[in-house]
């Protein structure tokens, strides 16, 4: 069964009086365990489309399916969603300053509704796997580049979310360090079967995908 | 147990919650203190009427609160006394006189005067001396208050009160008007002696207690109808009617309230700026909070719970500096009353107000577009 469908999915945006259409009739299926990336230059609907599919924007028109449920349109049903179905991880990792690796990747299990030691011992599992076992109390300030980043891949993976977003993971890490991570982020994508969309500009990410896509002036390609 | 963002976040600038907490406490305390003086004042206002053991008090007409009596005739006590229910009755003069100090200057002091203080059991706090010696010759106690207005002064010592040498036979505590002024109790003869151009066959009040179980309004409307050209008053409205002379006639009602207005806008400021700020700088933790699935009811309950906290420690902090200002008050000759339920509705406002100050940053959080977190 496909984890996403995206069908004829279009978006607009309206800038003063001029519509300025950004993605024309995006069809998309990602199937369960799948790795795929989406490739494209800057302002080509690359992360318009990613915050589409993570249910974090609306769509003029089309729909997405999240494994075979279509996604309302309002906000709290969207909301919803990226609760149950979607770990996501971004450029600028996005953590929380204040809270350390553990409680970071607690706090979003707690927004999923685990709570407790249940949501405690889930944290340090995937720390665990994203080899920060040893790093679970430090704060954000005290961890390097790519180790935030395996905090937010272990954010991510947390709570068996079964559709993982990554905008951009690797652009803010040195090329060592980001292959560190992406062959940690496939080990568990794989293992878990979480279907995972890589948007990038890196071309090393081709290597750990089963499947390439490009997109252009708001079109998708294979 | 959740992860407790709210209070991560707030106690990770410490220095930012430092100036939050400050200024909620500066704000309780301006509030507990204004209020505390307040209360303070007005039960010096009405200490007499409520440790004089007195259930009706009857004055001239329109007396506005019991430091300022008008005289009426002496005489009126008898037909109080012989009242059904009425156990006993007395007069009380009640009255300014200038007192002249060792240096020769003057001073005002207000004066208390009854045949039987014991039987009233007043004064109520009395340090040294007995009420009974008072009718012996030209005596007076003093309350010790009177050492910051008067200099000091002790047993034995004499004054001269409206050109007469008297001597202070002891000392009372807590006897002070609401002008501050020193209260000195005296046998009434001779108050009426002192000041006999005014209360020559003349009293200020009549003050009577009721038989056990005797019926209040009965005797109350006996006594009005024998004395339809003064005002009879149980010992409750008597004080009630002092008290609100003083906040309505005077500035002094409108003063404390403007300071509790003015408390409650510093302390809504500083929270509602620190938090609204608080929320700007984290604007981005809360899209990531948004974006993992979280609505805008988890970061409304983030920023009440922050405010809760910076209310609770405000409020504590603010209490305890109230607290430790009432000795250097006393040193002051100034009264810091805090009624527990007075307390207990600025917490219970510190609450609200910190609440309300949240809300504004609801608005800015309602808004928060959760792709934000893709930009860099």
């Amino acid at each position: 069964m496909a984890v996403l469908e995206a069908h004829s999915i279009t978006k607009t945006f309206q800038e003063g009086r001029q519509a300025v259409p950004v993605l024309h009739g995006i069809e998309l299926t990602l199937g369960v365990g799948e790795i795929v990336t989406l490739e494209g230059p800057s302002g080509s609907g690359k992360t318009t489309l990613l915050s589409i599919l993570g249910c974090i924007l609306t769509p003029t028109s089309g729909r997405v399916m999240i494994e075979g449920v279509a996604v309302g349109d309002n906000a709290s049903a969207m909301a919803g969603v990226r609760k149950k179905s979607i770990g996501f991880v971004f450029q600028q990792f996005n953590l929380f300053p204040s809270l350390t690796a553990r409680e970071n990747v607690e706090y979003s299990l707690n927004i999923k509704g685990l709570k407790g030691y249940e949501a405690r011992h889930e944290a340090e599992r995937v720390l665990d796997d994203v080899g920060l076992g040893d790093r679970k109390d430090f704060l954000p300030r005290d961890l390097s580049g790519g180790q935030k980043q395996r905090v937010a891949v272990a954010r991510a993976l947390a709570g068996r979310s079964p559709l993982i977003l990554a905008d951009e993971p690797t652009a803010n890490l040195d090329s060592h360090t980001g292959a560190q991570v992406l062959d940690i982020f496939r080990n568990l994508a794989k293992k878990e079967n979480r279907a995972l969309l890589i948007v990038t500009h890196d071309t090393k990410v081709r290597e750990i995908s089963d499947r390439v896509l490009r997109i252009s002036d708001g079109v998708l390609m294979d | 147990m959740a992860v407790d963002l709210a209070r991560k976040i707030l106690f990770h600038d410490k220095l930012r919650f430092v100036i939050t907490v400050s200024g909620v406490a500066f704000a309780v305390t301006l509030v507990l203190v204004q209020l505390g003086l307040f209360v303070g004042l007005l039960d010096s206002a009405t200490i007499t009427i409520r440790k004089l053991d007195s259930d009706i008090w009857i004055t001239s007409k329109n007396t506005p609160n019991v430091d300022f009596a008008n005289d009426f005739p002496e005489s009126l006590v008898n037909r109080v006394r012989s009242v059904p229910g009425v156990q006993r009755a007395d007069n009380l003069l009640v009255t300014f006189m200038q007192i002249t100090l060792p240096s020769g200057a003057r001073e005002g002091l207000m004066v208390y005067a009854m045949d039987d203080f014991a039987r009233w059991k007043f004064p109520w706090n009395i340090l040294s001396g007995d009420v009974a010696d008072l009718r012996r010759g030209k005596y007076f106690l003093l309350d010790e208050s009177a050492a910051g207005r008067f200099g000091k002064f002790g047993v034995g010592d004499y004054r001269e009160i409206l050109g007469q040498r008297l001597k202070i036979i002891g000392l009372t505590r807590e006897a002070r008007s609401f002008t501050t002024t020193p209260i000195a109790f005296m046998d009434y003869q001779l108050a009426q002696s002192l000041a006999y151009q005014m209360f020559s066959g003349r009293t200020a009040y009549i003050v009577a207690k009721l038989d056990p179980g005797a019926d209040t309004t009965a005797a109350l409307a006996e006594i009005r109808r024998r004395l339809p050209f003064n005002d009879v008053y149980t010992r409750d409205e008597w004080a009630a009617a002092s008290r609100n002379y003083w906040i309505d006639s005077t500035g002094i009602g409108l003063n404390m309230y403007m300071t509790v207005f003015l408390g409650c806008l510093v302390g809504v400021v500083v929270v509602a700026q620190t938090l609204y700020t608080m929320t700007m700088e984290h604007i981005r933790e809360f899209g990531t909070v948004k974006a993992i699935g979280g609505t805008n009811l988890d970061i409304y309950m983030i920023l009440a719970k922050q405010a809760v906290i910076s209310a609770v420690c405000g409020f504590s902090l603010g209490a305890a500096q109230s607290y430790a200002m009432k000795p250097l008050m006393e040193k002051v000759d100034l009264k810091l009353i805090m009624p527990p339920e007075a307390v207990a509705w600025c917490f219970a406002g510190t609450l609200f107000l910190c609440l309300a100050s949240a809300m504004i940053s609801f608005r800015k959080v309602a808004k928060i577009d959760p792709a934000l977190v893709f930009r860099t």
